[in-house]
């Protein structure tokens, strides 16, 4: 198949993917237990509300309208990337997007790089001296790392960094000191399973016959590490790093309510808690359309990385 | 969630003192999570549900909630349902603008046009008399009206400012600075007629979960924290320079039974096996071994103080897991429980209470919408609640929750008998107050003693944290109206 042809073909996968989560997210939504005018109501006062006015005010929200005309109505809004107002705060859902995710893209890539600034480094001296006493205590810290719940150890670095030391704001926003805590949090346990699995790929490529010939030929060992070895084992890496930062956007949710930290996953949870369906479904597609976005860029990345992926290549054919 | 006892513990190892911290006029206060995002709570900020001192009402919710004049001096029942108002006078908004009869009719119209008036008012219901009188009449007879008042949404705004971004009230303070899910900051209104407010600022701090506020408190970042849960006030008591401040109970955790339910949940249609379940449960324990200092041992469903010395009428059930087991022995049951305020310990206990008497209880995990859901459809035998009272009708909850016409769909599983609804209608339509709390205690006797449809289990008190400079916290059982105007931050 040629690259073009490759291509056409990915991206309507990649439709077909987004309409299906759009069908499914919606179907679940509307499926689950609860009424969100009841619980509209009910976070007006904190106490029920009467039959009438919930009746209203799910007559005037649509809800009692058949599914396929709901359904229908809002997949062709969403194709024009509009999503429809939230229930709980009246705003356009985009507009909600638009307020709480780049607090949680700040969140989630400062947290991603620092994870891999740590990981990697960290796989590359313990892959290097396997078996040594630093090697034992990498995995250790790094066993600890991936153990410990991302909101526990939010605790610990607040008690440390904030009580103790008084370095760092305990929570909140408005300066870079204000990331610090909850991105360290979200990166150590990033960079704890990164380093894992970085260093076992290294020790299985350390372990090739083209390393033995690359150190046969009198290359150095940090050359070999970093030149040959490293690169061949950054490709489960890639697809590892990719799924990550999805899974770091979920862990967000905890590190956000812990850290007072205004994002997306708060504002997610909450939006599920109180059936707001427009929010939930337009949320549940941003998030698909990111991780498909990234899957097909990590296809792409392969292709450029990995010689042998690409179309015309010997591995590629007996593929 | 919460972290265990053990951090807290912790913190109290290695935090720096911060008495070399210079004087302050500014107080921060850490709460919860921000709601005034809300569709139904824009329109109300600072007023509800953070009441930041910055609208008055025309009469607000005493500690004995009583009720007590604020921008009305007084108020007369004219006709069979309507009330006159007569407002204080001299009394100006924080931008100099007088306080008249037509910005209070604008602050209720603009209520009763948003939706966040409770169902009492309609634009024809308000009449401006002359500048400092007004008539109220209720959409249905309602002789319960200003004790309904109270509530934080009904403070007056001046009917030129914005209350969703800017409001002007006549308030201690006025806003200067809200930015949504991180604070609320509010500054002394030097017009205001009374004492002044002590600080100069006061920020509030959105911070949603407990265990951030109690480790922010330590830290010093903020000066006092409202609702600290059990372990972390009993953790932060230990340590020097704080202190716990508990109000008098605001709130009482009730059980409630599905009186009417059907099939698969109609056990408890029978009132001796509901008595039996109420005989069952160790009500003390509960208050003495699981709630502890933030609660007390009531027998109404309101807190008592709401009826006055009537309360004494309602006796609650004594405790007897003989007669409880012999009645309930071999029976299960299901139990829901309010996940916004029912905490895992006081649902095991009870739990634990019932399978003494040899009753198995299935307790379901349930989100809001899902526990609302099964309350609505009457999926349940016995539900665990906190309702909180913020406002001055003794019969607010009875009407609401047990009365045949409340008009919520849960009552249809929950309403108690025609004789039980006399007495609430009796209550609401009383000319005084005394009446009133009389009937009320009547119907709560009722439903408590007699019918046995709801065990009070505990009264339950708000419990705030704060550092020993804080001074002149005087806690407020509601904390909707709690008021932060007499609090400084001394050297």
């Amino acid at each position: 198949m040629t690259e073009s042809g490759w291509l056409v073909r990915r991206i309507a996968g990649a439709g077909v993917v987004w309409l299906l989560v759009s069908f499914l997210s919606f179907s679940l939504g509307t499926l689950a237990p609860g009424n969100p005018a009841q619980i509209m109501l009910l976070r007006r006062t904190g106490e029920q509300p009467a039959e009438i006015e919930v009746h209203r005010l799910r007559h005037e929200m649509g809800l009692d309208r058949p599914f396929v005309e709901r359904y229908a109505r809002w997949v062709t809004a969403a194709a024009h990337a509009d999503f429809g107002r939230s229930y709980r705060t009246g705003r356009p859902v985009l507009a909600e997007l638009r307020t709480h995710l780049p607090a949680t893209l700040a969140l989630a890539v400062t947290a991603f790089v620092v994870g891999l600034t740590i990981a990697i480094p960290l796989a590359l001296v313990s892959a290097a001296s396997q078996d040594t006493v630093f090697d034992h205590g990498a995995r250790l810290v790094a066993l600890a790392g991936v153990s410990m719940p991302s909101y526990l150890l939010g605790y610990v670095l607040i008690l440390v960094f904030a009580v103790m030391l008084g370095v760092l704001p305990v929570s909140g926003t408005g300066s870079l000191r204000h990331l610090v805590l909850p991105a360290l949090t979200l990166a150590l346990g990033s960079a704890a399973s990164v380093s894992r699995l970085l260093r076992a790929s290294l020790l299985d490529e350390l372990g090739a016959d083209y390393v033995r010939t690359a150190r046969a030929k009198g290359l150095s060992g940090l050359r070999v590490l970093t030149r040959h070895a490293l690169r061949n084992a950054l490709n489960p890496l890639v697809t590892v790093s990719a799924l990550r930062f999805g899974r770091l956007l979920g862990e967000a949710v905890i590190v956000e309510t812990v850290f007072a930290w205004p994002g997306v996953g708060r504002w997610m949870v909450e939006s599920i808690y109180d059936r707001d369906y427009p929010a939930i479904q337009g949320f549940v597609l941003y998030i698909a359309t990111v991780f498909i976005l990234i899957n097909v860029a990590v296809d792409l990345s392969y292709r450029a990385l990995d010689p042998r992926v690409r179309p015309g290549s010997p591995a590629a054919s007996r593929g | 969630m919460r972290l265990p006892l053990l951090l807290v513990v912790l913190v109290g190892c290695g935090s720096a003192g911060s008495d070399s911290t210079p004087e302050r006029r500014t107080l921060v206060v850490a709460y919860g999570a921000d709601e005034f995002p809300l569709t139904l709570n824009r329109e109300r900020l600072g007023r509800y549900p953070l009441n930041a001192g910055i609208c008055e009402p025309l009469v607000r919710l005493g500690t004995d909630f009583g009720v007590v004049p604020v921008l009305a001096t007084r108020w007369e029942r004219r006709a069979r349902n309507e009330v006159r108002f007569f407002l204080r006078p001299g009394v100006t908004f924080s931008d100099g603008a007088p306080l008249d009869a037509r910005a209070v009719k604008a602050t209720l119209a603009h209520a009763v046009r948003t939706r966040i008036d409770y169902g009492f008012l309609a634009d024809s219901s308000i009449r401006v008399v002359d500048d400092t009188t007004l008539d109220l009449r209720p959409l249905r007879v309602n002789h319960r009206l200003v004790d309904q008042l109270v509530h934080p949404t009904y403070g007056i705004f001046e009917p030129n400012s914005d209350p969703a971004h800017r409001p002007v009230c006549t308030g201690p303070f006025m806003l200067a600075d809200y930015v949504a899910h991180d604070h609320l900051t509010v500054v002394r209104n030097d017009r205001y007629r009374g004492m002044r407010a002590r600080s100069d600022t006061v920020i509030f701090r959105f911070i949603p979960d407990e265990t951030t506020r109690t480790l922010a408190l330590r830290a010093h970042e903020v000066d006092a924290i409202v609702d600290v849960g059990r372990s972390n006030a009993s953790a932060l008591a230990r340590l020097p320079g704080l202190r716990i401040v508990t109000a008098s109970p605001g709130a009482v955790l009730v059980l409630y039974m599905n009186l009417n339910g059907a099939a698969a949940h109609d056990q408890l249609r029978d009132v001796r096996l509901r008595r039996a379940v109420a005989m069952a449960i160790d009500r003390r324990g509960l208050v003495e071994h699981v709630l502890g200092r933030s609660a007390a041992l009531v027998a109404t469903v309101n807190p008592p103080s709401v009826l006055g010395a009537h309360a004494a009428l309602v006796h609650g059930v004594a405790y007897d897991p003989a007669a409880a087991t012999r009645a309930l022995h071999g029976r299960t049951l299901t139990l829901i429980a309010n996940p916004g305020s029912v905490d895992r310990a006081t649902i095991e206990y009870v739990q634990a209470q019932l399978a003494r008497a040899g009753v198995r209880v299935a307790v379901e995990q349930l989100d809001v919408a899902e526990y609302e859901s099964r309350l609505n459809s009457g999926a349940f035998d016995l539900d665990l609640e906190l309702p909180s009272q913020n406002d001055a009708n003794p019969a607010f909850l009875l009407a609401l929750r047990w009365h045949s016409k409340a008009g919520t769909r849960s009552a249809a599983f929950t309403h108690a008998s025609t004789d039980f609804d006399a007495l609430v209608e009796r209550a609401l339509a009383a000319m005084t107050d005394d009446e009133a709390r009389r009937a009320a205690a009547e119907a709560m006797h009722q439903l408590v003693d007699v019918e046995v449809g709801a065990i009070p289990l505990a009264g339950i008190s708000r419990v705030y944290a704060m550092s020993d400079r804080v001074r002149g916290f005087v806690p407020h059982p509601s904390r909707l109206n709690q008021d932060w105007s007499t609090v400084w931050l001394a050297q």
